[in-house]
C-alpha cells in the first residue's frame, strides 16, 4: 500500500481502510444494479470480495474480518433483492463472462445471505474464544463508553471532556483501546439472531426456487443455531425439515447428522418417544464403516457423534439399557435425563412408510391360499432387523382381523410379564420358543399352524414384539410378495435372503388367506314341472329342509337371469302387448303353506322386484322343512336361468358366527302356448273387382281387401304349439275402440252351436273359428280387433283363473267394388247331362261400364256360349251370359275359365279357381244318394 | 497437493455411492463436517447445468466460501463431485477422468449392482492415489 499513513495504529488503519473500500463497493455496485447490470455487479463483487478476503489483520482480532466480510455479503445481498434488474435468463447471462463462470444461484441474494449468515457465524466463534481467553473482560467494560466514530470515515476516537463549559474535544485512541472499544460493542449484538434471520430468508427462497436441497442445508443451519442458542422447539422444527429431505434423497451421512441433533433436542425437551425413535432410526441407518480412523479422523461431530458402524453400536446399547433394562441398572448408568416411569408403557407403531421399518421387518406367509374352516393352518412368521446387535424379545403377538385367530409366541427363558395384552384374549393360543434372538440381517422364521373357525378373509395385520416390561414395537405385517425394499438399506452391500426357506413361498406369499364357508346341511329344492307358458303364472314351488342344521334369520335371494344374455329388459321394445319393460318377471312369492302366522311373527321381509326377490326363512329347527311358490310370469318365449341362494345362521343368535350359503339353479323355458293364425275369405262365386288388389297402394302391400256391405268370412286358427295338453275356454274378436264398431259388424260364423264353448288340445291340434265380417264403411285401414282366447292347462284346477291370449288381427282396406262377378251353377252335375251355368255381370257404380270377356275352354266340358266379346252394363244393372255345359269327365271338375277385363278401369279379373269348380257325378242316382245322406 | 478435498459419487438416483475425504489436511475444522451438505446442496445446480452442455466435465458448479465445488457427469448420469480449494482445473479434469475409468471398471464387475455402494476397497486405494497425483 503505497503512501499509507502511519498516522492510524495498525488495527486501525486497516479498519479505516475496509471501511473506505465497503464504501466504494456500495456505491458501485448500486451504480451497476441500478444500470441494469447484473453481471458486471456480481464480477465486481466477487472481484471486491477476492481482493479484500486474505487482508485478515490481525490472527488475534480475526473477528473483526468475519464481521466485515459477512456485512460485504449482507449489503450485496439486500441490493440484489433491491435491484430492479432481477434475474431473467440466467443462462443467457452467463456466457458472457470469461474469466469467471458465475453460476445460477450467484444471482439470487439466497445465496449471499446464506454466506453472510456464515461469516458471521465464523466472527461469532471467533469472538467466544476470544472472550473466552481473555480474562479482563471487566476491564474492557470500563473505559469503552466514551468511543465514537470519529468525523473521519473509518476513523474512532474517543471524547473527552475537557472540564466544564468547554467543548467536547476528539482524541485518537490506541490500538488496545479500540479492540476493547470492538470486543464491548461486539458484546451486546446478537449475533445468532442475524444469523438465525438472514438463513430463514435464504431457506424461504431457495425454497422458492425448488432448490430443495440448498434449502435443506439452510434449514439445517437454521436448526444448529437455534440448538447452540439452546432452542430446542425450534430447533427441532428446522432439523425435521432437513431430516425429512435427507431421508428421501437416501444421504445416510447427513441424515445421520441431523438426527443425531434432533436427538439431542428431543432429549432436552424430554420427549422419550421422540429420542427412541429417532435413535432407533439412527442406529438402523446403513452405515458401515467401521472405523472412525482415516478420512474421517479430522470430523467436527455433532452430538449424534460419528457416523460408524460403532457409533450405531453405542448408540443401540444406551437406547436399549434405557428401555429394556430394569430400573436398578438404569440408575447406575444415569446421564439420559428420562425418568422412565413403570406405569407409563412405551409403544411404538411401525407401519409401511415409517423410517423405522428397518427396525422390525415383519413378513407373514400363509402356506395355504384358501383353508377348510377348524382345519390347522401352518403360518410363517419372519422377522428381520438392521439393528447393529442382536435383540432379544420377550414375546412376539400375532394379530389377525379375526381375533380368535390372535396368538402369542413366548420366549421361554425369559419370565413371564404380568401385564399380558389386551389385545390378545385369555384363552388364544400360546406358542413356546427357546429362545428369541434377531440376529442383524438375518431372517428369524417361525412356523406355527392355526385355525380359524370364521369363513372369509383371514389376514395378518400385525406382530408386536415386547422387548422388556415396558416396550413394545408393532411392525405391520407384509406379505413376502409384496414387500417392497428398505429404501435406505436397498443399495447396500449385503446378503440377500428370502423371508421364507420356501422359495416359492417367499415369492407368491401372501398375508392373507381365505377360509371357505361350513357345509350345509339344508336342502333346498326347486320343483319345477316341465317348460312355462307364456301369459300364465308358473307356479314353482320352493322347499328348504333342515338336514342337519336349524335354520336361523334365513334369507332366500332369487334371481332371474337371461340365459342367452342380454338380460331381461329390452328398451328398444316397441310393440304395445309387452310394455311391461321386462320380458319375464317375478310377480309373488306366496309364503310357507300352512304356517302363515309365524311369518307375521317373524317380520318377514318380503321384497320383490322383477327379476329379483328376498325372502325371509322363519327359524327351522332340525329336520323340519319349509316351502314357498314362487310364481314367475313370462310375456315372450324365453329360457330364463333362476338362481336360489339361501342363506343362513347354523346356531341361533350368535353374532360372530357368519351366514352359510346354499346356491341352487334351474333353467326353465318359457314357451308360446298357442299359435294363432287368421285367414280371410270372400263370398263364395262372388268376385268383385277389387281395385286395390290389381293395383296396390304402396303402404298396403300385405293387407287384405275387403268389399264394402259384403259378407266376408274370417277364419281364426289356434294351434297348441306346446307339449303340453290345454283346455280352450274361450274364443272371441274384440273391437278395439268404438270407431270399429261403427265400421264393422262382426259375428260368430256358424251360429248353429257346433263349435263348442270350450274345447280340448292336444299337442299339436288346431282349433278353427269362423267369423262373418260386413264392412259398412269405406276406410283404406279397417282396424278389426284382436282374437281373445282364454285358455288353462288341462286337468288344472277350474277354479284357477284362465289365461287371457291375445292376437291382433292384421288390418284390411275396405273398398266399393265398381263391377261384382257372380257365378251360378248347380252344386253339381250329372255326366252327360247338359246344365245352364251364368255369369252375372252387376255394375254397381252410376257409369256405364263397358266389359270384356274371354271363356276360355275346358276339357272336360262341351260349352255352347259366346267365347268372347265386349258388353257395356248399364248404371246400377246386371248383364247376364249363360252357357249350356255338357261334362264329359267324373270327378271335380274346372269350370270353363271366364276373364273379365273393365275397360274404365282397365283391369282384369277371373274368379278363383276354387270357386269356379263343380263336382261331376257319374250317373242320376249317385245324386239322388248323395242329396238323402245331406238331408 | 490440495489441503481440503472432499470426493463423492452421487448415482443416478441421487445417493452416494461413494465418499472420501482426500484433501492433505482440513484446513478449517468447523467447516470440515460441512462437506457432504455442501457437496449436496450443489447437486441443485448440477441438476440443471448437466443437460445445457454436452461436456462431462462441468468446471466448477458451486462455491462456498474459498471452497469449490467441481463435478464430472458420466453418460450414465452418475456424477462424481470434488469440494477442493485448488484452483489446478487440469489436474481436476484428469482426476476425474481417471476415476471415471475406475467406475467403468467397477460397473463391469458382474457382481456390483448399479446404484449400489462402491466397497471395494481396491477402487479407494486407487481414488486415494489419483487424489495424491493430480490434487
Amino acid at each position: 500500500m503505497i503512501g499509507t499513513s502511519t498516522r492510524l495504529p495498525a488495527i486501525q488503519r486497516l479498519v479505516e481502510i475496509k471501511t473506505i473500500a465497503e464504501l466504494l463497493h456500495f456505491k458501485i455496485s448500486t451504480l451497476l444494479l441500478h444500470g441494469g447490470k447484473l453481471i458486471e455487479a456480481v464480477t465486481w463483487f466477487h472481484q471486491h470480495k477476492a481482493s479484500y478476503e486474505k487482508v485478515v489483520g490481525s490472527t488475534e482480532f480475526i473477528f473483526l474480518h468475519w464481521d466485515w466480510m459477512s456485512r460485504q455479503f449482507l449489503v450485496f445481498a439486500e441490493l440484489l433483492e433491491t435491484s430492479s434488474a432481477t434475474a431473467q435468463g440466467f443462462s443467457s447471462l452467463n456466457q458472457g463472462t470469461a474469466e469467471i463462470s458465475l453460476t445460477e444461484f450467484e444471482f439470487y441474494p439466497a445465496y449471499y445471505y446464506q454466506l453472510a449468515a456464515q461469516y458471521l457465524k465464523d466472527k461469532k466463534c471467533a469472538l467466544e474464544l476470544l472472550l473466552s481467553m481473555s480474562e479482563t473482560a471487566q476491564e474492557i467494560n470500563s473505559c469503552s463508553e466514551s468511543i465514537t466514530p470519529s468525523g473521519y470515515v473509518g476513523q474512532f476516537a474517543q471524547l473527552l471532556e475537557k472540564g466544564e463549559g468547554e467543548a467536547l474535544t476528539f482524541h485518537s485512541i490506541t490500538d488496545e483501546e479500540y479492540t476493547r472499544y470492538t470486543i464491548s460493542e461486539a458484546k451486546r449484538f446478537q449475533d445468532s439472531f442475524e444469523i438465525i434471520a438472514w438463513l430463514k430468508r435464504s431457506y424461504e427462497s431457495f425454497t422458492n426456487l425448488k432448490a430443495g436441497r440448498m434449502a435443506a442445508r439452510c434449514a439445517f443451519e437454521v436448526g444448529r443455531e437455534y440448538f447452540d442458542l439452546a432452542d430446542p422447539n425450534n430447533a427441532k422444527k428446522y432439523f425435521d425439515i432437513a431430516a425429512n429431505f435427507y431421508r428421501q434423497e437416501g444421504w445416510v451421512t447427513l441424515l445421520w447428522e441431523v438426527l443425531g441433533y434432533l436427538r439431542e433436542c428431543s432429549r432436552n425437551l424430554g420427549a422419550l418417544k421422540d429420542f427412541v425413535e429417532l435413535s432407533l432410526e439412527m442406529v438402523v441407518l446403513p452405515v458401515t464403516s467401521y472405523d472412525d480412523s482415516g478420512n474421517l479422523k479430522n470430523k467436527n461431530y455433532g452430538p449424534g457423534g460419528p457416523a460408524t458402524f460403532s457409533g450405531r453400536e453405542s448408540i443401540h446399547q444406551e437406547i436399549f439399557t434405557l428401555l429394556c433394562r430394569e430400573a436398578e441398572l438404569l440408575s447406575s448408568i444415569g446421564g439420559n435425563g428420562f425418568k422412565l416411569a413403570t406405569d407409563s408403557p412405551l409403544h411404538l407403531e411401525i407401519d409401511l412408510v415409517s423410517p423405522l421399518r428397518p427396525v422390525l421387518l415383519a413378513s407373514v406367509a400363509f402356506h395355504e391360499q384358501i383353508i377348510k374352516p377348524h382345519a390347522m393352518c401352518s403360518i410363517t412368521l419372519s422377522l428381520l432387523s438392521h439393528l447393529p446387535l442382536p435383540v432379544e424379545i420377550d414375546h412376539l403377538e400375532v394379530q389377525f382381523n379375526q381375533s380368535m385367530c390372535n396368538f402369542v409366541i413366548r420366549n421361554s427363558q425369559r419370565p413371564l410379564w404380568a401385564t399380558s395384552s389386551n389385545t390378545v384374549q385369555s384363552g388364544s393360543q400360546v406358542e413356546n420358543e427357546p429362545s428369541l434372538v434377531l440376529v442383524p440381517n438375518n431372517w428369524l422364521r417361525l412356523t406355527y399352524a392355526i385355525n380359524s373357525e370364521q369363513s372369509g378373509k383371514l389376514e395378518c395385520l400385525s406382530v408386536l414384539a415386547k422387548l422388556g416390561p415396558l416396550f413394545t414395537i408393532s411392525s405391520r405385517a407384509e406379505s413376502p410378495a409384496a414387500m417392497e425394499d428398505l429404501s435406505v438399506w436397498k443399495h447396500e452391500n449385503r446378503v440377500e435372503s428370502l423371508p421364507t426357506k420356501d422359495p416359492v413361498l417367499a415369492v407368491f406369499g401372501q398375508k392373507a388367506t381365505q377360509v371357505d364357508e361350513l357345509e350345509p346341511q339344508v336342502d333346498v329344492s326347486l320343483g319345477a314341472s316341465g317348460p312355462a307358458l307364456v301369459g300364465e303364472d308358473f307356479t314353482l314351488p320352493i322347499v328348504v329342509t333342515s338336514k342337519g342344521h336349524a335354520v336361523y334369520n334365513g334369507e332366500l335371494k332369487i334371481n332371474l337371469v337371461d340365459v342367452g344374455g342380454g338380460g331381461l329388459f329390452s328398451p328398444r321394445e316397441t310393440e304395445p302387448f309387452s310394455l311391461e319393460s321386462h320380458h319375464v318377471e317375478i310377480c309373488g312369492i306366496d309364503g310357507a303353506e300352512g304356517n302363515d302366522e309365524s311369518e307375521s311373527e317373524t317380520g318377514n321381509i318380503k321384497k320383490i322386484q322383477q327379476s329379483f326377490g328376498l325372502v325371509s326363512v322363519p327359524d327351522l329347527k332340525e329336520g323340519e322343512s319349509w316351502s314357498c311358490k314362487l310364481e314367475i310370469k313370462w310375456h315372450r318365449p324365453k329360457p330364463v336361468m333362476l338362481f336360489v341362494s339361501l342363506g343362513y345362521l347354523p346356531h341361533g343368535s350368535e353374532d360372530n358366527t357368519q351366514k352359510v350359503h346354499i346356491h341352487k339353479s334351474l333353467q326353465i323355458e318359457g314357451k308360446m302356448p298357442l299359435l294363432i293364425s287368421s285367414q280371410f275369405m270372400l263370398p263364395y262365386r262372388r268376385d268383385h273387382l277389387l281395385l286395390n288388389k290389381i293395383k296396390p297402394a304402396p303402404d298396403s302391400e300385405d293387407m287384405s281387401s275387403l268389399p264394402l256391405n259384403e259378407k266376408s268370412v274370417l277364419v281364426v286358427r289356434a294351434k297348441n304349439c306346446s307339449e303340453i295338453a290345454l283346455k280352450l275356454v274361450s274364443m272371441s274378436i274384440e273391437l278395439d275402440d268404438k270407431q270399429g264398431e261403427t265400421s264393422c259388424l262382426i259375428h260368430q260364423g256358424g251360429g248353429c252351436g257346433d263349435s263348442p264353448s270350450s274345447a280340448n288340445l292336444a299337442p299339436g291340434e288346431e282349433f278353427k273359428k269362423v267369423f262373418t265380417v260386413i264392412p259398412i264403411t269405406r276406410t283404406s285401414k279397417l282396424d278389426l280387433g284382436s282374437v281373445h282366447l282364454k285358455w288353462r292347462r288341462q286337468g288344472s284346477n277350474i277354479t284357477e283363473a284362465c289365461v287371457l291370449t291375445k292376437h291382433k288381427l292384421p288390418e284390411v282396406i275396405v273398398e266399393a267394388s265398381p263391377l261384382v262377378m257372380n257365378l251360378s251353377c248347380p252344386p253339381y252335375a250329372i255326366l252327360g247331362e247338359p246344365f245352364t251355368c251364368a255369369v252375372r255381370i252387376c255394375n254397381q257404380t252410376q257409369l256405364l261400364q263397358e266389359a270384356k270377356f274371354a271363356l276360355a275352354d275346358a276339357q272336360s266340358f262341351v260349352l255352347s256360349g259366346s267365347h268372347s266379346n265386349t258388353i257395356s252394363v248399364l248404371p246400377k244393372s246386371e248383364h247376364v251370359l249363360s252357357y249350356k255345359l255338357v261334362p264329359l269327365t267324373c270327378g271335380e271338375q274346372q269350370l270353363p275359365k271366364i276373364t273379365l277385363t273393365s275397360a274404365r278401369y282397365s283391369a282384369e279379373f277371373q274368379p278363383s279357381a276354387v270357386a269356379s269348380s263343380v263336382f261331376v257325378l257319374p250317373s242320376a242316382s249317385h245324386a239322388k244318394k248323395t242329396n238323402s245322406t245331406v238331408k | 497437493m490440495a489441503n481440503t478435498a472432499c470426493f463423492i459419487i452421487v448415482g443416478r438416483n441421487d445417493i452416494p455411492i461413494y465418499e472420501a475425504e482426500v484433501g492433505s489436511a482440513a484446513k478449517r475444522e468447523d467447516a470440515a463436517q460441512l462437506h457432504q451438505f455442501i457437496l449436496h446442496a450443489a447437486l441443485d445446480v448440477v441438476q440443471d447445468l448437466a443437460w445445457t452442455t454436452s461436456a462431462m466435465f462441468l468446471k466448477s458448479v458451486d462455491r462456498f466460501n474459498d471452497l469449490v465445488v467441481s463435478v464430472y457427469v458420466t453418460a450414465g448420469h452418475t456424477r462424481l463431485m470434488l469440494l477442493h480449494d485448488s484452483r489446478n482445473e487440469d489436474g481436476i479434469k484428469s482426476f476425474f477422468q481417471e476415476v471415471h475409468e475406475l467406475y467403468i471398471k467397477i460397473l463391469l464387475n458382474p457382481l456390483y449392482l448399479p446404484g449400489s455402494r462402491i466397497a471395494s476397497s481396491h477402487f479407494d486405494t486407487k481414488v486415494r492415489a489419483l487424489a495424491r497425483k493430480y490434487l
